[in-house]
């Protein structure tokens, strides 16, 4: 024992000082330098930017009626009255539709719904499904009921669940996002609940039990911080698939009622007159591509930057 | 029937090399990457391998064995880059800088492979007979009937049973060893020069292990095969090798013939690694006083897993069957049997990580089998485990020092109290008290497995559970981490639950010792006993089995 505590404690020099682990560069800078999270995340600051800078871009009221300015190109200078009667005129840069109404107003205004939506939808639907996968990847009793309870939501189509909520209730902002969250809390509790049962299994998980750490405290200090990472990345997916749902919610009739701006309402009253007046469905379409495309590739990089795991899973 | 077929699989190039080494290997240098800890995974290495020959490759983690087998191979990652000089030559032929195919005509025909994990190494969607079947079909041009006849001869030269069933079954449906039989077949069914084997016996049990290196030695002795053989055991390599060359950090220290090495080594590293093995004899230990109090008892413990499915019944698994076995305050008891043994259900029953089916387990007399989850908090003090994986044992997200002072802290502990008891605990496993704000990805797997008997003393336990503490890691860093909890056995006067498969290991460190098999304690001795006069045939075959049993390894004196 006396002799080789000896070279015991050489060797642990040794090791120490061989302790310089490399260590990996901070999550940010490695984040900023992913080109698809940089492409994604700008154009997002742009769209996000048009929710307080909406009235600073377009001088009118998005639901202004102006029968004489109906259905005009883009490049149209239409002619409005103040409150006063003073007369100005103001650039349709996307045109006007069939009720008169500016397009680009319609559409600047219409990110607000479709963010909120989005925003919304991604958060709710990831605290519940959180929470309910937690539970049932840890405790193997609840998991079979839950999962069960989870396949049987997983089967209702959003689409008719907004219009027999919509029927019940009648149309508002609150009843699409009820309708989008509910079928998508069980893509989240599936994915939480596959995380959740390979951690419990852990060894670190099974040291933190025997040496007496309360349940409540193993799923919190132990197991919630594994979630966090792919679950950031579900999000991002599930905030641009909320944003397309709700577009063609609105597009169909059973989303957002019709006088709030949305760019699935304007292309949906843009329907008609397409053939002849393309810009009502063309710049809300372009928008709705360009943000869902934005979201979708920020969540490709945060998966491929933040946890390198799941991006050959997914 | 091979006589005519080698015709199309022997190389077309003709050694003509006038030193008659299959493998040459001269001034071989591959860097890192620009940010690794050291700048050469491999650093000026040089080494022949004659027709017939065993060459062992020999080093701890990281001392860059795999990369030159890699190199090899010349499946390098791309990160890693060959320098310039290094010469690596095949029969005289320069492989270094070979274009991708041709080295894809080499890998097979000239150089075979086996690995380490042979479940990952085989594709899991076709049969192994189809596997073999492949290496035909891309380098020969035999027709389908001819190949058949050849693989199935094959299967039989790696002594597998039943060959025409073999040939059908998929990977999962046999067994390990078997497995790695296949990935034999596969490496020599071209009758390749060389034979490169990367660790290839490291994740078998130690009868199978037996059985596959004395059948490599078989068949590269029939055919000349030159055979470069990696591994860390010293064992090994006084069973298999012909000659062993040491290395440590990318550098070769030391080459000559095993004998040699092993009995008189000349750089002192090498003598450190050889005196690091493990002894086979059980060192004098002094006997446990007979009226020392009991720990822990188990009494006819059985753990059953019932698998029940309603189209299909109820299956049950026995894990593990009338196991009685005691332990008293000072004392460490050894379990020890190969995979599937039960040995580690029985560490996870006496720490009621799991439920126990029948029977009963007795810590210091109060039977803990049936008390409910909720009121297990006491026991749980009473009893700590360290395990066997240092990288999965402490979670990556929190410092050392809070994976130390949490159990405490569970117990009413104040945070000042703990946080100085988790240092005078880092001072008692020999690490730095200050490294208690590092997170575990800035130790070595040494020091995390200090750390993780750090957790465990911080509760300050009756019972230690060592689930394969010392088995992931190096021979020299293993000897201090046996030394570490031996000393900390007697000084706390712990009893200590040691469960391993390393027979050598469960020398050195157990007063008494249980061999379990199949779910069964079949021969429960003192460890001098045990080692000295074993009795049942299990235990018997597992000491044949023992890689380097008969061989003298230098000791330290």
């Amino acid at each position: 024992m006396t002799q080789s505590s000896a070279s015991l404690n050489s060797i642990e020099e040794e090791s120490v000082e061989g302790l310089n682990v490399v260590e990996r560069p901070s999550i940010w800078s490695r984040l900023i330098k992913h080109p698809s999270v940089l492409i994604g995340g700008i154009l997002i600051l742009f769209i996000v930017a048009m929710v307080p800078g909406a009235s600073y871009l377009t001088p009118l009221d998005p639901t202004e009626i102006n029968p004489r300015n109906r259905n005009k190109p883009p490049g149209y200078e239409a002619v409005y009255k103040t409150d006063e009667g003073e007369r100005y005129t103001v650039v349709a840069k996307m045109g006007t539709d069939k009720l008169g109404r500016d397009v680009f107003s319609r559409v600047v205004y219409g990110a607000r719904v479709s963010l909120m939506v989005g925003l919304s939808v991604a958060v709710i639907s990831v605290s519940i499904g959180l929470f309910i996968g937690m539970f049932a990847g840890y405790f193997r009793l609840v998991d079979a009921i839950v999962m069960r309870f989870m396949d049987g939501l997983m089967a209702i189509p959003s689409i008719l669940l907004a219009i027999a909520l919509v029927s019940l209730s009648g149309a508002s902002l609150f009843t699409v996002i009820i309708a989008i969250v509910i079928p998508e809390i069980p893509r989240v509790v599936r994915l939480v609940r596959s995380i959740v049962l390979s951690i419990r299994e852990e060894p670190y998980v099974e040291a933190a039990i025997s040496v007496g750490t309360p349940t409540a405290k193993i799923l919190y200090r132990h197991v919630l911080p594994n979630t966090i990472a792919p679950l950031i990345v579900q999000g991002t997916f599930i905030c641009g698939s909320a944003i397309l749902l709700e577009a063609i919610l609105s597009f169909l009739g059973v989303g957002v009622p019709p006088e709030i701006p949305t760019w699935g309402n304007i292309m949906a009253q843009g329907r008609d007159l397409f053939q002849i007046f393309p810009h009502n469905i063309f710049y809300p379409g372009i928008f709705l591509t360009v943000t869902v495309l934005a979201v979708n590739m920020l969540g490709d990089g945060l998966r491929d930057t933040i946890d390198p795991r799941m991006s050959r899973e997914i | 029937m091979v006589s005519n077929l080698e015709n199309n699989t022997t190389s077309p190039h003709a050694s003509n090399d006038s030193s008659g080494a299959v493998l040459s290997v001269k001034d071989l240098s591959i860097a890192l990457p620009k940010n690794a800890d050291r700048e050469f995974a491999v650093k000026n290495v040089s080494f022949d391998v004659a027709p017939g020959e065993v060459l062992c490759l020999v080093g701890e983690s990281g001392s860059g064995k795999s990369v030159i087998s890699y190199s090899i191979m010349g499946l390098l990652a791309n990160a890693l880059k060959v320098q310039e000089g290094s010469s690596i030559k095949l029969q005289g032929e320069e492989l270094v800088g070979a274009t991708e195919d041709h080295m894809r005509d080499i890998r097979c025909t000239r150089i075979g492979m086996i690995f380490q994990e042979p479940m990952t190494a085989l594709n899991p969607v076709m049969t192994c007979g189809e596997q073999i079947d492949e290496v035909l079909v891309e380098h020969t041009k035999l027709s389908a009937s001819e190949r058949k006849e050849k693989v199935l001869a094959m299967i039989e030269q790696v002594h597998l049973p039943d060959a025409a069933r073999m040939y059908d079954s998929y990977p999962h449906q046999i067994s390990g060893g078997q497995r790695q039989r296949i990935m034999i077949a596969m490496a020599l069914i071209l009758e390749p020069v060389l034979l490169v084997a990367d660790e290839p016996t490291t994740a078998l049990d130690v009868t199978t292990q037996a059985q596959i290196l004395h059948l490599i030695k078989e068949l590269q002795g029939d055919r000349k095969t030159g055979v470069l053989f990696i591994t860390h055991d010293f064992g090994v390599v006084a069973e298999l090798g012909d000659r062993v060359a040491v290395l440590k950090q990318g550098e070769l220290l030391e080459i000559g013939l095993s004998s040699q090495v092993l009995m008189q080594p000349q750089h002192a590293y090498t003598k450190m690694l050889i005196s690091s093995v493990p002894n086979h004899t059980p060192p004098e230990r002094p006997a446990i006083a007979s009226d020392a109090p009991i720990v822990l008892q188990t009494i006819n413990l059985v753990k059953k897993y019932v698998n029940s499915n309603f189209l299909f019944g109820k299956k049950a698994v026995i894990a593990a069957s009338d196991v009685t076995l005691e332990i008293r305050k000072g004392e460490t008891l050894g379990i020890v049997g190969e995979s599937g043994s039960g040995k580690s259900t029985v560490a996870r029953c006496v720490t009621r990580l799991i439920d126990i089916s029948d029977g009963r387990v007795l810590l210091s007399g109060d039977d803990i089998a049936r008390v409910p989850q909720r009121n297990l908090r006491d026991l749980r003090r009473k009893v700590q485990l360290v395990f066997q994986d240092p990288y999965r044992s402490l979670n990556p997200r929190r410092s050392v020092g809070q994976s130390i002072v949490e159990g405490p802290m569970n117990y009413g502990k104040s945070k000042a109290e703990a946080w100085q008891k988790a240092r005078e605990l880092m001072e008692l496993v020999r690490l730095d008290p200050d490294g208690l704000d590092r997170y575990p990805h800035q130790f070595s797997g040494g020091q995390r497995q200090r750390i993780c008997i750090a957790r465990a003393l911080a509760m300050e336990p009756e019972l230690l559970v060592a689930d394969e503490a010392v088995s992931a890691l190096d021979v020299s860093v293993q000897k201090q981490v046996l030394e570490l909890l031996e000393e900390i056995k007697d000084r706390m006067q712990l009893a200590m639950l040691f469960i391993t498969h390393d027979l050598r290991v469960a020398a050195q460190i157990c007063d008494t010792v249980a061999v379990m098999s199949e779910g069964k304690v079949v021969e429960y001795a003192s460890a001098e006993e045990l080692f000295s006069n074993p009795q049942h045939s299990y235990t018997k075959s597992l000491f044949e089995a023992a890689p380097g049993r008969g061989f003298k390894f230098a000791r330290e004196v």
